[in-house]
């Protein structure tokens, strides 16, 4: 597998403006929009005991290393429908290789994503939270989008085009309300909370938590992560096995 | 290089498709293909809409499983010679990214590749060099076509398979790509086009392969594969009336297949139009206005498509 193809298919995506604000908008509005109503006065979350400005950056940067990570459905949906894999299929590309290219590309747009929110935050709010904190509150968010790129991934290799729409909203909806990246879980009634603790979302932002306490149990949320993984891995493999077969 | 190796490069060939079937469900789209291409030679895949040729092509890349028979590439499984980027394409339905400059798309193909040649080089080959920064979304029909065939060559192929290069091109941009194509094959490498523009096969191919229905009908150069319908017309004027025996008697000149009236406008189709010319002029000294004509690539295009059909019809 050619390196230098994985950094041109990942700048490629990067350097696609449209796509870029569209996969920023969202989240730095709610970054403005959140971070204007609890702003800079230091207010501390009781439950997680950080500045609330600090959950709420977190919170969103999760949000939107997620939908960059997903957003990897569109980008194989559209290429399977113009027939622009068919044109890779006669390089020495593999498929593995097709497919390393989206995750690698999935993990690039969404580091990018992170930091310009977690800049933004920092630039606008100058929240009470030392630099090792958001770098390892950071690096533990973008680590947890992995299985967001796994399963946007698979998406892109099982939805027909005309249905991917769709499918990304019902996966990014219920990953973003049921992970409480959208609305604090609190406001839901119990159980949700309990449902919460199987999706990867969930997860997601409280690893950044645990990045920014710089201390508390990472060992669940990397199991529930690592499971989630392995388990997309497996199915995007089994499908690409299928796809390779019916020929 | 040895001379062993130079003989096994010369004897190996690019293409080798052996009994060849692909069927999806009931639909039957190649159906026994058997075709050997050598290294240097520009072959045209001619045939009608749902002819096998886009299939074909895929299964002689190894896009498609066949469902019996080999496809070989220089002797081994394509994939091998893809992987050694010793093949381009362009594919039907074989688009490129919109949102990229024709250099980009050049650039990102080349960089999967292991010895491209420069972008610069490929642009060039393609004619493509002033369009270079345009993006693809924004190109004409022709101009995207180009940009296809930059890409299709920035690994520096020795085979080349183009699918209808040439849909939604002015006659102007036919010529440019033709030129293109001829640099490319003038330094000895293969290609292979599919078109349904007849005169295309006719004028750029040195040898043509017809199908239809997703079998083979006729092989050979352009000049044998007209002779297959082996078939002149001669044309005449006669100023005596049409009656059975007059017919019959045409029918029975040397070499002719069929004869036919229309007012006083007589056409025979002749196997060896020189014998049946002689022996008319001596039988019938009142034909005038007589006239000669090869079969076009159209004719014998519809004469063997139609035999075809005519065989499945009575099997």
């Amino acid at each position: 597998m050619s390196i230098a193809y994985l950094g041109r298919e990942s700048l490629r995506q990067l350097k696609n403006m449209r796509s870029m604000i569209f996969t920023l908008a969202v989240p730095l509005v709610m970054l403005l929009a959140f971070g204007g109503t609890f702003g800079g006065a230091g207010q501390v979350d009781a439950a997680t005991r950080l500045p609330w400005i600090v959950v709420t950056t977190i919170q969103v940067a999760a949000y939107g290393g997620m939908m960059a990570a997903l957003s990897q459905a569109f980008q194989i949906v559209t290429e399977r429908s113009i027939g622009w894999n068919r044109q890779l299929r006669i390089t020495p590309l593999s498929g593995t290789g097709y497919l390393v290219s989206k995750l690698v590309a999935a993990l690039a747009l969404a580091l990018f994503s992170i930091l310009v929110i977690v800049a933004v935050s920092i630039a606008l709010y100058h929240p009470d939270l030392s630099m090792g904190s958001w770098m390892l509150a950071g690096l533990g968010i973008w680590c947890g989008v992995i299985p967001f790129a796994l399963l946007g991934i698979l998406v892109g290799q099982l939805a027909k085009p005309e249905f991917a729409q769709p499918l990304f909203m019902a996966v990014f909806m219920g990953m973003a309300v049921l992970g409480g990246l959208w609305v604090p879980l609190q406001l839901f009634p119990a159980w949700v909370a309990d449902v919460a603790k199987a999706v990867p979302s969930y997860w997601l932002n409280r690893v950044g938590q645990l990045g920014a306490l710089q201390s508390g149990d990472a060992i669940t949320p990397a199991i529930v992560l690592a499971a989630w993984t392995l388990a997309l891995g497996g199915l995007i493999v089994w499908r690409y096995r299928r796809d390779a077969a019916r020929g | 290089m040895t001379g062993r190796h130079a003989e096994r490069v010369n004897t190996t060939p690019a293409i080798r498709l052996t009994g060849l079937r692909k069927t999806f469900g009931a639909l039957t789209a190649v159906d026994g293909v058997d075709l050997t291409i050598r290294p240097g030679e520009v072959v045209a895949l001619l045939g009608p809409n749902g002819a096998g040729k886009s299939t074909t092509i895929d299964l002689a890349l190894g896009l498609a499983r066949p469902t019996s028979g080999d496809a070989e590439l220089f002797g081994a499984a394509p994939i091998a010679a893809i992987r050694e980027g010793r093949v381009g394409a362009m594919l039907q339905g074989g688009a490129l990214l919109p949102t990229l400059t024709v250099a980009e798309s050049v650039a990102l193909v080349a960089s999967a590749h292991r010895h491209p040649l420069s972008v610069a080089e490929a642009l060039e080959r393609a004619r493509c060099t002033e369009i270079a920064r345009q993006r693809v979304s924004k190109l004409s029909g022709g101009q995207l076509q180009r940009a296809r065939f930059a890409v299709a060559v920035v690994s520096d192929p020795d085979l080349l398979f183009l699918d209808e290069p040439t849909a939604a091109m002015d006659v102007e941009a036919r010529r440019t790509f033709w030129q293109s194509m001829r640099e490319f094959t003038d330094a000895g490498r293969t290609v292979v086009f599919a078109t349904h523009y007849l005169d295309e096969a006719d004028e750029y191919a040195d040898r043509i392969v017809m199908m239809a229905r997703g079998r083979i009908v006729a092989d050979g150069s352009p000049a044998e594969v007209k002779a297959v319908v082996s078939g002149r017309r001669i044309r005449a004027t006669s100023d005596s009336p049409a009656t059975p025996s007059a017919r019959a008697a045409l029918l029975a000149l040397p070499g002719v297949r069929s004869a036919e009236r229309h007012g006083d406008r007589i056409t025979l189709v002749s196997d060896d139009s020189d014998a049946t010319l002689r022996a008319l002029l001596t039988a019938h000294p009142d034909l005038h206005d007589i006239e000669v004509t090869a079969h076009t690539m159209d004719e014998a295009f519809l004469a063997l498509t139609e035999a075809r059909d005519t065989e499945g019809a009575l099997s």
